[in-house]
């Protein structure tokens, strides 16, 4: 019976699959992601499913022109024999507000409290998982694929190659992203995916000195010398042998990424170039929270409670991966 | 495998414990004292003494101490003791006064001003002020080389200036106009001996002006604070306070620690710091509390020249939804009082018998419907003539308010069928697009005089290239405004003020929101201390601390 | 070695001058110029004095901004030669005597809080290799995430309301970097004095960089540690402490070194959260300023004395792959 090889990438899933805590890191991942997904069916103030007066209706699904501007509660309470509405576990929207219950501390009506407008800051949470995981994917998504193509191809051909694309690295590093933001913010609308792009575009230099350095580590080693010996291209040499290598700290500088994307965000959202309000995000509670810093603990705990998480998922997650492609820790 | 329980265990245990010390940190709200438990002697009200120092915080630096170039009200606030000007605002009557000046007389055809000056009034390096100075100081703020063009720019009717002798000169404007006795008045004498050598705008004595005021310049320590000393000479009613010293905190939490420390004597405050922060027995015994109005007024300004804006009736409808009874009350704490027109509301033009138009959103609803806004198409958004009814609104960072009064707004607006997008653009690109008049709706704030003239904000002449960014052209308004300028009859002019007052509030070419309170704090050992209701409203000319209660003196030489 | 530093020193001219011709455009490009905020300005957007376009006009030219951007940028490297960086638009002073007064004191900020960081985080990014999954190696790697979620700015909050006196305790001070009646004290008091204005601000700049140069720490090591060489060195006999210090660490260090070079910018640097909640005029906030203002000579100063830094720390940095491991050839 033959045996045939698995391929690289289902290799590394089984060594993945078996270490408990990168897959408990997965696991966080995920539900994150999905809560991001299926924000609207978590917070809401419309039911998921209604039976009024004899029809169903799914107002989180549909909008009904009929129940456009109706408050559901209200609606409740004239319900009939046989109707029922199932609302979602979070019975507010992000920017529903009430001025009388403004910074409320969490309490049975709001678990995790209210902002200064007596928005539901779970609510804003939950929604605001989106804003954050997908802003850290896109500008740590963008600045690690340049950084590691730029940085591998320097560290590796070093000399002339090096010169030329060091000095590159040197004009980004100092490159004013700020103005660029600034320019961003004022000719395009307002989005904070724009932002994510240009901190991406611009922020690369970091993770392409780190890979060129590890490169430069790596070069001189012998399964290098015997790649070539063996025939290996020079593209093969940098992307299958190398590179594997060189991916710790890489990962390292992805996990605290998308973590820094986040306080990024929140700062960027303190100086007005976050997402435009009313975006809930986390970033965004982050900023508001200054000014209640005297007494709403809250609006500060919840979002680091959030952030600890996600780091904590990710490098978990990073670090197994790591684990699993190095073939030394093979279980 | 037991390290993933150990770790699952200690995230646990981690989450668990920072959740749990949270809340007891937030339970300790009460304010109280536990300094200084020390008794306090009753304050014996009697004669005021000199000395002590008063200690204020200062939110910003200044630019620059030079008051003709300096741009911001920071060096107002320092400038105010320290630089004079022929003529002053009484701060209790508000009427303009002498000062430097002992008297002035007026030509009938309103375009010649004389002036006699005092003979007993020295620079702070015992030189004599004389009429050259004033002159000079005049010359200085014509001059296209010297960095004021904003300050020059109310000089536009005045001419030209002529010494008659060392204690006389004579202003000559163009055309008669009301406040140029206000504008002549309040040129900063400056000390020609000082500034006539160098480049004005970059002078050494920019950072250490020399004047002719109650307190003098000691030192500016950059970053940190500025420090005036009493001037023992002065002509005037002196101060009994020995040093009046601004420190620089940024940060308005760590301003208030360093009041409750003793480190700050007087300061103003957030409303979440007034109502949460200062409340209680033990900091009333430590601190005085004031409020006053600020010559200030919040508003939301409509570009007439969008399709929606165009139409007053749509502007009373968005004014009936703007809930400002509501925002005052729960995010303000109630500190403020709505405005109906462009005047200070506590001046002798704003008239109080207009009532604000009221937050009945049922009523907004029939305006928009009557003026022909109405969902034709059923996608839940109003329309007319094809135009979905959807505009974005302006607005800076850090001005909470009006980013809370955004996304409040955005949401009941779209409870009616109007769809707002929030645009948030930092200050520099946000000046330059309400410059451009590429904005629908903005958020924006005037500072105002006790009495001015509406020319610059009103006029239809301004609204291309001056300040009337919204497009308001009204003929009855135009002509109110022209006739205004040349009315010196106080009474009359105030009256046809009065009418702009109405056409403004008919008009709604802002949706006027309120004019802020000010609340402050002064250390209790301050007495005399009351707030005015005027520019600077403190007056710590007149605050002294008995002589058993001072912090502060001469021997403690540091700044 | 030598030629190879010479031939840096050499290109970093012309990159310098790629790094500050772009500046120079690119600031110029976004919106909102040095002219238009001639207006006064007071809090939460209040403005007092009317704008007309002329009085934008007549500051333009003042400050020779109607020149067009070429010409403008040679003016200003003509001025450059004398090291004359002009003079700020905010307040008529020199830029460099701006700077040089806020150096010192970001330079007391950075230098000590990143000497702090790498002298407390790299042992436990050893600590945490060589004891892998141990219980010890989770607590600190949580307290670590925990510490980096939490928001400096919280932090910086928390330390003033409770340990600066005023409410709670009275322990340390929490206004600039010296007291009061500093002139008056004695040499030790003064280094004192200093000493203890500075604990606050600097623990909040140092606990956020634990976690990460911990976690580079940590991978550089897992890395060495399991190379073919380590194992050698035990089957020689060689001590633990031996193996790791001599023989692993000096392998793991590479990702550390990369992130060094950023130390000699990061003197220019600083924390703009940090500087306003503790008052301390530092670069930090000299640089937001200016950009908000438009403060373009200001601007210009910190970019390119910055980018000359960052120049220097790079070409050090590459020296050390050098020095650090012989088998690196950076030809």
């Amino acid at each position: 019976m033959k045996r045939t090889s698995q391929g690289y990438w289902a290799i590394t899933w089984r060594q993945f699959r078996k270490r408990q805590l990168p897959m408990r890191g997965l696991v966080l991942v995920v539900l994150l992601g999905l809560v991001a997904l299926l924000a609207p069916l978590l917070a809401n103030n419309r039911p998921l499913i209604m039976r009024y007066q004899g029809t169903y209706y799914f107002p989180v699904f549909r909008e009904h022109p009929r129940f456009r501007n109706v408050d559901f509660d209200e609606l409740a309470a004239t319900f009939e024999k046989g109707d029922f509405a199932v609302f979602p576990p979070v019975p507010y929207t992000p920017t529903q507000y009430d001025l009388t219950e403004h910074l409320q501390e969490p309490s049975k009506k709001h678990l995790l409290g209210t902002d200064d407008r007596g928005r539901d800051v779970l609510s804003r949470m939950i929604y605001g998982t989106r804003i954050s995981l997908s802003v850290g994917f896109v500008a740590v998504g963008i600045y690690i694929a340049i950084g590691t193509v730029l940085g591998a191809i320097a560290g590796y051909y070093a000399g002339k190659v090096d010169m030329i694309i060091s000095r590159f690295i040197e004009i980004m590093i100092c490159f004013p992203t700020f103005f660029l933001i600034i320019a961003v913010i004022a000719f395009l609308p307002p989005s904070i995916y724009n932002i994510m792009i240009v901190i991406g575009i611009t922020g690369w230099t970091r993770v392409a000195r780190l890979v060129r350095g590890e490169f430069f580590r790596l070069k001189g080693q012998d399964f290098v010398t015997s790649a070539r010996g063996l025939g290996a291209t020079h593209f093969g040499i940098i992307f299958r042998h190398v590179l594997r290598n060189a991916l710790g700290p890489v990962f390292v500088s992805a996990t605290f990424g998308v973590a820094g994307a986040i306080l990024t965000e929140s700062a960027l959202s303190f100086l007005g170039f976050g997402v435009p309000p009313p975006t809930p995000s986390w970033g965004d509670i982050l900023s508001q929270s200054r000014q209640y810093i005297e007494f709403a603990w809250w609006l500060t705990v919840f979002p680091g409670a959030a952030i600890f998480l996600t780091i904590t998922a990710y490098n978990l997650v990073g670090e197994g991966l790591r684990d699993a492609i190095d073939p030394r820790l093979r279980q | 495998m037991s390290s993933s329980r150990n770790f699952s265990r200690v995230i646990v245990l981690g989450v668990a414990i920072v959740l749990l010390i949270l809340p007891v940190l937030g339970c300790r709200r009460e304010a109280d004292d536990r300094q200084g438990q020390r008794p306090v002697p009753a304050t014996t009200p009697g004669e005021p003494v000199d000395g002590d120092w008063l200690i204020r915080r200062m939110p910003a630096e200044p630019q620059t101490l030079n008051p003709i170039t300096a741009r911001d009200m920071y060096e107002r606030v320092v400038n105010e003791y320290v630089y004079e000007s022929l003529l002053d605002r009484n701060k209790e009557t508000l009427e303009i006064e002498p000062q430097l000046a002992e008297s002035y007389t007026i030509s009938d055809d309103h375009l010649e001003y004389t002036f006699t000056l005092r003979r007993d009034v020295r620079f702070h390096d015992g030189t004599p002020l004389t009429a050259h100075d004033i002159a000079f100081s005049f010359d200085r703020i014509k001059d296209p080389l010297v960095d004021a063009a904003h300050l020059r720019n109310y000089y536009r009717d005045v001419e030209s200036v002529e010494v008659l002798d060392d204690y006389n000169l004579r202003f000559t404007c163009t055309e008669p106009y009301w406040l140029a006795l206000e504008a002549i008045g309040g040129i900063p004498a400056i000390p020609k001996h000082v500034f006539e050598e160098g480049d004005f705008n970059k002078h050494a004595n920019n950072r250490a002006p020399v004047g002719s005021g109650a307190y003098k310049f000691v030192a500016w320590e950059t970053g940190r604070e500025i420090v005036l000393e009493r001037n023992d000479r002065y002509w005037g009613t002196r101060g009994h306070l020995d040093r009046i010293i601004f420190k620089l905190v940024l940060d308005d939490t760590a301003a208030l620690q360093l009041f409750k420390r003793g480190e700050i004597g007087a300061m103003g405050l957030t409303p979440e710091q007034w109502v949460r922060q200062t409340g209680g027995a033990e900091f009333d015994r430590r601190a005085r509390r004031l409020t006053y109005d600020q010559l200030a007024y919040y508003y939301i300004g409509w570009n007439m020249r969008r399709p929606f804006f165009s139409d007053k009736m749509v502007r009373r409808a968005l004014t009936h939804l703007v809930n400002r009874e509501g925002m005052l009350e729960n995010l303000r704490y109630g500190f403020g009082k709505i405005v109906t027109g462009g005047f200070y509301i506590n001046g002798p033009v704003y008239d109080h018998s207009i009532e604000p138009w009221r937050h009945e959103p049922a009523e907004a609803e029939r305006l928009l419907s009557e003026a022909g806004w109405i969902d034709h198409d059923g996608d839940g958004i109003r329309d007319k003539d094809g135009v979905p009814f959807r505009f974005e609104f302006l607005i800076t960072p850090r001005a909470t308010f009006a980013e809370q009064l955004a996304t409040i707004l955005k949401e009941d607006l779209k409870g009616v069928g109007i769809e707002m997008d929030i645009r948030q653009l930092e200050w520099a690109t946000f000046e330059q697009q309400v410059d451009d008049r590429k904005f629908d709706a903005v958020a924006m704030a005037w500072s105002l005089p006790v009495e001015g003239d509406p020319y610059q904000l009103w006029h239809s002449s301004q609204a291309e290239k001056g300040s009337n960014y919204v497009g308001f052209i009204n003929a009855e308004a135009d002509e109110i405004i022209e006739k205004g300028r040349r009315e010196f009859d106080a009474e009359k002019r105030r009256a046809m003020y009065r009418r702009l007052h109405a056409i403004q509030h008919e008009e709604q070419p802002y949706t006027f929101l309120f004019c802020p309170e000010a609340l402050v704090v002064v250390d209790r050992r301050f007495e005399n201390v009351r707030a005015y209701q005027s520019q600077l409203a403190l007056e710590p000319l007149e605050w002294y601390v008995p002589t058993a209660r001072q912090k502060y003196g001469r021997e403690n030489d540091a700044p | 070695m030598r030629v190879y530093i010479a031939r840096r020193l050499l290109l970093a001219v012309p990159t310098l001058l790629g790094i500050t011709a772009i500046t120079f455009v690119i600031i110029q490009l976004a919106p909102g110029s040095p002219a238009a905020m001639a207006v006064r300005l007071g809090g939460e957007g209040v403005r007092s004095d009317a704008i007309a376009q002329e009085i934008v006009e007549q500051t333009k030219k003042l400050y020779g901004l109607d020149k067009p951007i070429p010409v403008q940028y040679v003016l200003w490297l003509k001025r450059l030669v004398t090291f004359d960086f002009g003079t700020s638009y905010k307040d008529q002073r020199n830029v460099l005597e701006k700077i040089a007064e806020r150096l010192p004191v970001s330079l007391q900020l950075s230098l000590t809080s990143i000497f702090l960081v790498y002298l407390i985080a790299i042992p436990i990014g050893v600590y945490s290799s060589t004891h892998q999954h141990s219980l010890s190696d989770n607590v600190i790697t949580v307290s670590l995430f925990i510490l980096y979620s939490l928001p400096n700015f919280w932090v910086a909050t928390l330390f003033i309301m409770f340990l600066g006196g005023g409410d709670f305790l009275n322990v340390f001070p929490i206004y600039g970097l010296v007291s009061d009646n500093y002139a008056q004290l004695t040499f030790w008091a003064k280094v004192g004095d200093r000493l203890w204005h500075l604990v606050l601000p600097i623990t909040c700049l140092t606990y956020g960089g634990l976690a990460s140069i911990s976690r580079f720490g940590r991978v550089g090591m897992l890395e060495a540690i399991r190379q073919d060489y380590v194992r050698t060195a035990r089957a020689k006999g060689l001590s633990e402490k031996v193996v790791i210090f001599k023989h692993a660490f000096r392998n793991s260090i590479i990702p550390i070194v990369t992130l060094l070079a950023t130390l000699l910018p990061a003197m220019l640097g600083g924390s703009v959260i940090i500087e306003s909640i503790f008052s301390i005029p530092g670069m930090g906030q000299l640089a937001f300023e200016s950009i908000l203002s438009r403060d373009y000579p200001v601007i210009m100063g910190i970019t390119t004395i910055s980018a000359l830094l960052t120049l220097i720390g790079i070409l050090l940095a590459d020296v050390c792959y050098a020095l650090v491991d012989p088998r690196i050839s950076l030809e």
